[in-house]
């Protein structure tokens, strides 16, 4: 018998792009904006407290999302500003940059948001964040005692993914 | 005119050289006090008429202490008499101490003997200035028409002087031209002199 | 094609107050690029206070899937950004230059009403050969 999908986690890790640590904060969010994981290494500034925080943040990146999908300049049906939209659905995006910090974003098909919080000069996150979705995916959707859009608590994927956010930067 | 000029300071002002030296204005700032200019002249009245004949009393008082300044240091307290020589002293002298160089063309009216224009592709002080639809054909170049006015007047060569932009073939921007038209008794004068 | 789709400038209110467009598909009317401009102008703000640091000056450049958006904001708090192809270079240095041809031909022209829409012909012409794809490479070195 064969197992697809595989025991071990597929591909091996993307190899780091900077060295030093550099990650800030990681959030995980399912597709109602309930914030499933939140992590945090290296975050001298807070402004608000936890909940408000991960409301903006899921706020910020469902804006976004929505104003890339109408500002896309390669498609000539954009519907409407505001309206909704599903996974994978038109034109989204994956980082944006500011003076002080990087944000890289991912979704997958099923609404899950992963969100890394790095330093400005970080290279390319998109494959490392595959990864990590893919240590969701192996440590916490196949883990039978966890019931899905509960906050994540398994113990083995939090410290493989504070092992390999470490090992990235 | 970009950059500034350094004055040397005296203590009195005779003996002050009367030579101009070496003195630059920076073109951002006249550009910001020429903009306040027009607009405090905007707030002041209530049509685009008013406006141009504002900035041209604006400009005709500098054209008459420039004629009084430029005589002395330049011309040894001459100054012109003849018809043509007073055109080009305006277009090359005043133009020089105004717009660091001379203008572009001085023609004489083809149509009427009392006219001559002076031309500049670019004005200095059109340089930054973009005139809204609405304004029709309002030129700010009205304030070097008050120039010229005033040193024309001041000098017994009384007319009437208007700025207007002239669409030029193959070029984006209309340039723009100061058109003179004389008083009678001075192309009368001028015929008696021969 | 363009390597530039659009180009958005907003005062500090979030007021669009110039846009013009370089070939992008379909049809964005006045009522969503200025729903798009605040929309911005917000977003901008939040991402200084999600910031994990002190000193955060708001979003420089998001990299979507289609395009790239590069904002520069002044002193002032006026906003410039452009939309490009992904990958576009030089864009900081083209807003810099066209953040120059503001103070220059919008913001000495005694007819222009501080935070108002930006209706300068000489602003347009000059942008527009700033925009040409040579001249952008130009500035770029």
């Amino acid at each position: 018998m064969q197992f697809f999908g595989g025991s071990e986690i597929s591909p091996s890790p993307p190899p780091p792009t900077v060295s030093g640590n550099n990650a800030h904060m990681l959030y995980v969010f399912n597709r109602n904006g309930v914030c499933l994981l939140y992590r945090e290494w290296n975050r001298p500034l807070k402004t608000l407290n936890p909940q408000q925080d991960h409301k903006l943040m899921f706020g910020l990146l469902f804006s976004l999302k929505s104003l890339t999908a109408k500002m896309d300049p390669t498609s000539a049906e954009k519907g409407n500003l505001g309206v909704p939209q599903l996974p994978g659905q038109g034109c989204s995006f994956h980082s944006f940059r500011t003076n002080t910090y990087k944000l890289s974003f991912m979704e997958s098909p099923s609404g899950i948001k992963i969100i890394l919080v790095t330093h400005p000069r970080t290279g390319d996150l998109r494959e490392s964040l595959k990864y990590i979705y893919n240590l969701y995916v192996e440590y916490v959707v196949k883990n039978p005692l966890y019931s899905p859009g509960a906050p994540i608590k398994c113990e083995l994927f939090n410290s493989t993914l504070d092992q390999y956010v470490r090992g990235l930067g | 005119m970009i950059g500034v000029g350094k004055m040397k300071q005296y203590t009195n002002v005779l003996e002050r050289p009367l030579s101009k030296g070496k003195q630059e204005v920076s073109l951002s700032g006249f550009a910001f006090l020429f903009s306040e200019l027009v607009q405090y002249n905007q707030t002041q009245v209530d049509n685009i008429t008013e406006l141009e004949r504002r900035l041209e009393d604006a400009g005709y008082a500098v054209g008459a202490r420039i004629l009084e300044l430029l005589c002395h240091r330049e011309k040894g307290n001459r100054r012109e008499t003849r018809l043509l020589g007073i055109l080009s002293f305006v277009h090359s002298t005043v133009w020089k101490v105004l717009f660091g160089k001379v203008a572009d063309s001085l023609e004489k009216g083809t149509e009427h003997e009392d006219e001559y224009m002076i031309s500049e592709k670019e004005l200095l002080v059109n340089r930054f200035i973009s005139i809204p639809k609405d304004m029709g054909a309002f030129n700010c170049g009205a304030f070097v028409a008050g120039i010229v006015r005033g040193v024309l007047e001041n000098a017994g060569f009384p007319a009437v002087v208007t700025a207007h932009f002239v669409p030029v073939e193959g070029q984006q921007r209309p340039r723009t031209t100061i058109l003179i038209k004389f008083a009678e008794e001075v192309l009368r004068r001028e015929a008696r002199l021969g | 094609m363009a390597a530039i789709y659009s180009l958005y400038i907003i005062n500090k209110s979030g007021g669009l107050i110039f846009y013009k467009d370089y070939g992008s598909a379909g049809r964005m009317d006045t009522n969503d690029s200025l729903r798009l401009a605040s929309l911005w102008h917000s977003m901008h703000a939040i991402s200084q206070q999600l910031s994990p640091v002190n000193g955060c000056a708001g979003i420089e450049l998001l990299q979507a899937d289609n395009f790239d958006l590069h904002c520069f904001q002044s002193l002032t708090g006026t906003k410039f950004f452009v939309v490009c192809e992904p990958g576009s270079p030089h864009m900081e240095s083209l807003l810099k230059y066209i953040y120059e041809l503001y103070t220059d031909y919008v913001l000495k022209n005694p007819f222009y009403e501080m935070e108002m829409p930006i209706r300068c012909e000489l602003f347009d012409i000059n942008l527009s050969q700033a925009v040409q794809k040579d001249r952008v490479a130009l500035l770029g070195r």
